[in-house]
């Protein structure tokens, strides 16, 4: 039973994480219908960055935001000078997958070669720990937890309470008719992308926060369960991908406490799959999203 | 030697990808199946090693059929592959749950010690079965041979696919599935054939090249691997054999193998002293080769060697 409730603690702080990633994932594809593979790195990106930040005594939060904001602002640029031309040269969804795919290994290779393969670490950023009807936690887990759920919030308010917000949910769902009604779309997804480079960067940051030691592939890595989590939520949905975050990382964080730690990630391959199998749309994925997606 | 395998490779991934347009970033895996396979054929139960490696079976079969073992490894391990993600997905999708399956075998196979020996890997004695008495010159130039006949007949095998009516039929099917549907081809059925004989390609050049440098672990088939297969097809010209014949050859001797002369140029071994990092020419290969990609699909996305168009009799637009 004590493992039952320590494996749930986990599950939360690591499905916060998890949920930060996956949105911000599921925004990108959501409105420039691009599968952003070049994530993972500038993930990793933002560790690195953090570190340098944390190692010249910048507090932890602050750093956080920054990491967040200039991964924001290489995502956006990445964006519009990368993929969105190649996308109106009439270049194929794989191959814009691959130049993500590329553009990831380039970033991942740099960052070795400037800072090393050494694993790194924030040092103890724990702080004290706090009790909660028998799950403890790190006071960073819960401020991390604390942090998605606010970010989550604010996010569902942008979207749906703002002009700005609607805007961006009509480019997502249809980007002609969109245009049609007046919306810079592309300035809608140079928006997005800032948001989603911001919470990328964010994830990033906070997984090194959370995770004891980190190298060059902490991005690439995480990747999985963040994949696994936004395509369980159905791709392109910012709410599934909210509550496939929380989902994966419990079942991981499960199946870590009752077997070996090793198959932490095995185990969001396998919803993965299981999802890919039986209902590629995701959980709460809309008939239009099922369309665009079985083409 | 390592050419002539990563041909074969080469050749596998671009009847996938650039004829049938099936987007398999887990390429690399059929690869490993192959070298696996050839591996537990030969290698002998664990006991008679003093147990100091372990894994599932052992035995002790001839090369060839060790080989042949390695070819239906990396056909099953395509196909399982493709079960995974071709059913209805768009493409993009495909390619990254593809991905992802190619992140977690490695992850799979690294944790779990009792299966393939876990992220240590697995170390045969290379020892070229039929020339195992020779003198170990005359052995590697022997088996460069074999590969050499295996690459010709492979080659020959690849033509009769991507050239017949068979190559016709995937071609159809990247361009337009729905379309080919429609004449009553069965996609699912043709992609997952497609993927059992790339995966053979896969487990040939996998099962031959760990003969040949006699060990095997998960950081050899990390993905980024399938990423310079990819390079040399996308070089090369999707769809266009000798086109990725080229581009394997000019990955491979510039990239692959050029980056060993890189050690040579002054100003990047200062560099890397001054950082005191060995292995960072190694890294800049793969940023060499990442660019090389995105730059070719900038420029030039149909390779250098475009796959040619079949011209039929009458008007064509």
């Amino acid at each position: 039973m004590e493992l039952l409730i320590e494996a749930i603690g986990f599950g939360l702080a690591a499905g916060a994480v998890i949920a930060l990633g996956a949105v911000g994932f599921s925004l990108q594809f959501g409105i420039s219908n691009i599968l952003n593979i070049t994530y993972g790195s500038l993930m990793t990106l933002a560790a690195y960055i953090g570190l340098f930040l944390i190692d010249r005594g910048v507090n932890p939060w602050a750093t956080l935001a920054i990491a967040g904001v200039i991964v924001g602002l290489v995502s956006v640029g990445f964006q519009r000078w990368l993929l969105a031309p190649l996308a109106r040269r009439g270049t194929r969804p794989f191959a814009i997958v691959i130049v993500t795919v590329s553009a990831g290994v380039i970033l991942q290779y740099v960052i070795l070669a400037v800072a090393g393969p050494e694993t790194q670490s924030y040092g103890d950023q724990g702080g004290q720990t706090f009790h909660l009807l028998g799950i403890t936690l790190a006071a960073s887990q819960v401020a991390i937890v604390v942090l998605a759920v606010v970010l989550m919030l604010a996010l569902h308010l942008l979207l749906t309470q703002t002009t700005l917000g609607r805007a961006m949910r009509a480019t997502s769902s249809n980007r002609i008719l969109a245009q049609s009604c007046g919306i810079d779309t592309d300035r809608m997804s140079d928006v997005a992308w800032l948001l989603s480079g911001w919470l990328c960067g964010a994830t990033g940051v906070a997984l090194a926060i959370t995770t004891a030691g980190f190298d060059f592939s902490i991005g690439q890595v995480f990747l999985i369960p963040m994949i696994a989590a936004a395509v369980l939520g159905g791709v392109g949905q910012p709410y599934g991908a909210m509550v496939g975050g929380l989902a994966v990382g419990l079942a991981s964080e499960l199946a870590a406490a009752y077997s070996n730690p090793a198959y932490r990630e095995v185990v969001a391959f396998a919803i993965l799959i299981a999802i890919l199998l039986i209902r590629p749309r995701g959980l709460f994925g809309a008939a239009w999203a099922t369309r665009r997606l079985m083409a | 030697m390592y050419l002539g395998t990563d041909l074969l490779a080469a050749w596998g991934l671009n009847l996938e990808f650039g004829v049938a347009g099936v987007a398999n970033l887990a390429f690399i895996v059929t690869i490993a199946a192959g070298a696996y396979a050839y591996t537990i054929f030969t290698i002998g139960s664990p006991t008679s090693n003093g147990n100091f490696q372990q894994y599932v079976g052992g035995f002790t079969f001839p090369f060839p059929i060790a080989v042949a073992a390695g070819i239906v490894a990396g056909a099953v391990v395509g196909v399982l592959i493709a079960i995974t993600g071709l059913k209805r997905l768009r493409q993009d999708y495909q390619a990254m749950a593809m991905l992802v399956v190619s992140l977690m075998a490695a992850t799979v196979v690294s944790a779990d010690t009792h299966f393939l020996n876990g992220n240590a890997g697995l170390v045969i004695f290379p020892s070229f079965a039929p020339f195992s008495d020779q003198d170990p010159e005359v052995q590697r130039w022997a088996f460069v041979g074999i590969v050499f006949v295996a690459c010709a007949g492979a080659y020959f095998l690849l033509r009769r696919f991507t050239a017949g009516p068979f190559g016709r039929t995937l071609r159809a099917m990247r361009d337009d599935d729905l379309a080919a549907q429609a004449i009553g081809k069965d996609v699912v059925r043709l992609r997952l054939a497609v993927q059992a004989v790339g995966g053979a390609f896969g487990g040939l050049s996998g099962a031959l090249l760990i003969a040949f440098i006699g060990g095997w672990s998960p950081s050899a088939w990390a993905y980024i691997e399938t990423l310079a297969l990819l390079t040399a097809v996308i070089v090369g010209g999707m769809g266009n054999d000798r086109g990725v014949t080229v581009g394997m050859f000019l990955i491979g001797i510039l990239i692959l193998q050029g980056v060993q002369f890189l050690n040579d140029v002054p100003a990047l071994k200062a560099l890397e002293s001054y950082v005191n990092r060995t292995g960072l020419i190694h890294d800049f290969g793969w940023i060499v080769l990442g660019t090389l990609t995105i730059v070719f699909i900038w420029l030039r996305p149909q390779g250098i060697f475009p796959e040619r168009r079949p011209r039929y009799g009458g008007q064509t637009s």
